[in-house]
């Protein structure tokens, strides 16, 4: 007997996937699936949705019904079943480019009208299936193929937005955190109305190679190293402290019961 | 009865049960109706951010086996071409109304066109294949509107309904049937795959949350509906099926009037200049004047036009610049080809056809 | 139970070297058939899962398992009487 806990969630066949060596969506894929299984989430009632990019494949690996659709609008097809059947468990996964450039419009509809799903997004800062180019997430100064010179555009705080617009449970973690980006995912799965949930990831090829991390586990260092409570962050901002430089917040944003749309029947 | 309220007692008729709309002048009654009508026939109405969305969201619900429909004009019939390709690669049932105004861009919001016939067919990248009717009246409007649906889920493809803005707008008395004919989508069956095809080139539904375990992606898929980007063969069979699975079947789908075969002048119309020519030959009851009112348009019912063995001359008016009218002249045979283009918003007058088939005397 | 690492499935990104509480895992050295340097294994017996899943009858820590973005880790059954507990020299 082998202990692959959720193999039965994975196509077989399918692996291993295309993902680079070192990249932190299959980790994120397995926080998500462990998530699913201690919901004890029917396969046939759940349905994975996605968009385009990197972080868009993770639906075809798993063995429930999944929907691969186009850049950024993975929200609008997921809101769609969601809205003509709400008997099904609709699990989104989408990237930083994905949701907040291409898609950034149907992204804060999407929290506003706090549809009972759960969007999981894998923030790589970079976009990654294209060859490394700057995203709204790419922090400034980052080199990527797009800003040879270092990003200069402020970057977008997902969370912060998710909360703005009314999701209902907001949460960012990196994939080194898997045990609280796993009880993040959970907790999202269990809140009706939308739950988004930021996983850092790291990028080995296309952002880490530039950016002087030379190899994956250097990039998990990291954020390992550089993310902070978000209450300590809190506490930093009440006493007028700065956050230090290039650090982010992890941790639980908003949890919260607005009105949502489309609640299991 | 409005034209466009006839569209959605065609649609609601037919079984319609998820609608996902922007408002858009001059198709903003579609919506208005459905949010009023589709709740208590026990569908959903969903107003998205933009037609984008809308188009995503139908797609989304047709996969929960929805009977989905959008309704938008021009601008917004542009920003749908992404999701509409989408549907075509990933064999997806819904129905697209569009009420047409004046192009390009923002153009006459409020006045009549049919600008957007070629977009309806060409309009997503790649090779496609599509369905488009075109109502002439509001009772057309309302049949083909029912039609649509079973067209959409009996091909599995995007299908439009090509209308505009002056049977959009048009009030006239319609009679509404007892029944409206309803084809359901063939369903997956045990042990095929969820893109095999059958005979008739178009697979079972695999609909979301009834185990089939079905993966659905705009990529270039095998039967598995796995992607399968790198082999040429896949992608050819895959397109190829796709096409022809409407393409081949072009005169079981063809839906068309046709008056007085014997002519030797004919008129081929769609839409509301079928009206003009309908009244030109009201008026002229002695004179042999050739009418083809076509319902459906795509895919092209080319051999229709053998229908008027004695032809020597097509006439097409059109509210575009001469678009159906290069589909028509590619399938005729020695036949003189008359465009008659106008735009501006008003529909060719009676006196000005017969004036072109007095020309041709 | 016995730690496994599937090199049909490691790319060989050492992501679990950094997360084990032991150290169980360590940068390998050797080039595999695929090509891919697969972490090796240091004393796997430690492993807390190993010693202790069923003695508490469920999965323990798994950091290995979930941090490994190829899913290539996992455990099996130590069966006494299996070709993978009995060493037959010669």
């Amino acid at each position: 007997m082998t202990t692959r806990v959720f193999e039965k969630w994975y196509r077989e066949d399918r692996l291993p996937h295309i993902f680079c060596t070192g990249c932190g969506n299959g980790t994120v894929m397995n926080c998500a699936i462990k998530a699913v299984e201690e919901m004890h989430w029917e396969i046939d009632d759940t349905i994975f949705v996605s968009g385009i990019g990197c972080s868009s494949r993770a639906p075809g690996y798993m063995s429930t019904d999944s929907l691969h659709t186009t850049h950024g609008r993975a929200l609008t097809f997921a809101t769609g079943v969601k809205m003509a059947n709400p008997d099904l468990n609709v699990v989104v996964f989408t990237g930083d480019g994905d949701a907040s450039a291409i898609g950034g419009n149907h992204f804060i509809h999407a929290c506003r009208r706090n549809i009972d799903m759960t969007v999981i997004c894998m923030n790589n800062m970079i976009y990654g299936m294209t060859g490394g180019q700057g995203s709204p997430c790419t922090p400034v100064g980052k080199i990527s193929t797009t800003t040879p010179y270092g990003a200069t555009e402020p970057v977008f705080d997902l969370a912060e937005l998710a909360v703005a617009a009314g999701a209902n449970h907001v949460a960012r973690w990196t994939s080194y955190h898997t045990k609280e980006l796993t009880r993040a995912i959970e907790t999202g799965l269990a809140t009706e109305g939308l739950s988004f949930i930021e996983a850092m990831v790291q990028c080995p090829t296309a952002y880490g190679r530039r950016n002087k991390f030379r190899k994956a586990t250097d990039q998990v260092e990291w954020m390992r190293t550089h993310a902070i409570l978000l209450q300590k962050v809190r506490r930093l901002e009440e006493e007028g402290k700065p956050i230090p430089e290039e650090h982010f917040a992890v941790g639980e944003f908003v949890h919260r019961q607005r009105p949502a749309m489309g609640v299991r029947r | 009865m409005q034209g466009n309220r006839a569209c959605c007692e065609g649609a609601l008729a037919a079984g319609c049960d998820f609608f996902g709309g922007y408002p858009i002048t001059p198709s903003t009654e579609i919506a208005e109706m459905m949010a009023l009508k589709l709740p208590k026939a026990g569908g959903t109405f969903i107003q998205m951010e933009d037609e984008i969305a809308s188009m995503g969201a139908i797609i989304g619900a047709s996969w929960t086996g929805a009977r989905s429909m959008t309704a938008t004009s021009g601008p917004g019939f542009s920003l749908m071409m992404e999701n509409i390709g989408y549907a075509v690669m990933t064999e997806t049932p819904c129905v697209v109304v569009n009420i047409q105004r004046g192009g390009p861009s923002t153009g006459q919001p409020t006045m009549s066109a049919q600008g957007d016939m070629m977009q309806c067919r060409f309009g997503p990248h790649g090779d496609v294949a599509t369905i488009a009717v075109v109502p002439s009246t509001v009772q057309e409007m309302y049949e083909l509107t029912a039609k649509a649906f079973n067209l959409a889920d009996r091909f599995r493809v995007p299908t439009f309904v090509m209308s505009d803005e002056t049977i959009g707008h048009m009030r006239e008395k319609i009679v509404i049937p007892e029944k409206v004919d309803i084809v359901p989508r063939k369903p997956l069956l045990k042990g095929k795959l969820p893109f095999e095809a059958d005979e008739d080139g178009v697979p079972g539904f695999a609909e979301f949350g009834r185990g089939h375990r079905v993966h659905v992606t705009g990529l270039t898929h095998d039967e598995r509906g796995y992607p399968d980007t790198t082999d040429p063969e896949v992608h050819e069979k895959l397109v190829k099926r796709l096409y022809n699975k409407v393409e081949s079947k072009r005169h079981e789908i063809a839906d068309y009037d046709a008056v007085n075969t014997d002519a030797e002048t004919v008129f081929i119309t769609y839409g509301p200049c079928s009206r003009t020519v309908r009244q030109v030959l009201h008026d002229h009851p002695d004179e042999c004047i050739g009418h083809l009112n076509l319902r459906i348009v795509w895919p092209f019912p080319e051999e229709t036009l053998k229908i008027f063995a004695n032809a020597k001359t097509f006439i097409v008016p059109e509210l575009n610049l001469g678009q159906m009218v290069r589909e028509i002249a590619r399938h005729t045979t020695g036949e003189e080809v008359l465009s008659m283009p106008k735009i501006g918003g008003h529909i060719h007058t009676p006196a000005e056809l017969y004036a072109a088939v007095e020309a041709r005397k | 139970m016995k730690l496994k690492i599937d090199e049909r499935r490691c790319k060989g990104c050492n992501l679990c070297t950094i997360v084990c509480p032991y150290n169980i895992f360590q940068e390998g050295r050797k080039l595999n058939e695929r090509g891919i340097i697969v972490p090796v294994l240091d004393r796997p017996e430690r492993c807390t899962n190993c010693r202790l899943r069923h003695l508490y009858g469920r999965q323990l820590c798994g950091a290995c398992q979930m941090i490994c973005p190829d899913q290539a880790i996992y455990w099996v059954e130590e069966d006494p009487y299996s070709e993978e507990s009995v060493v037959i020299e010669f």
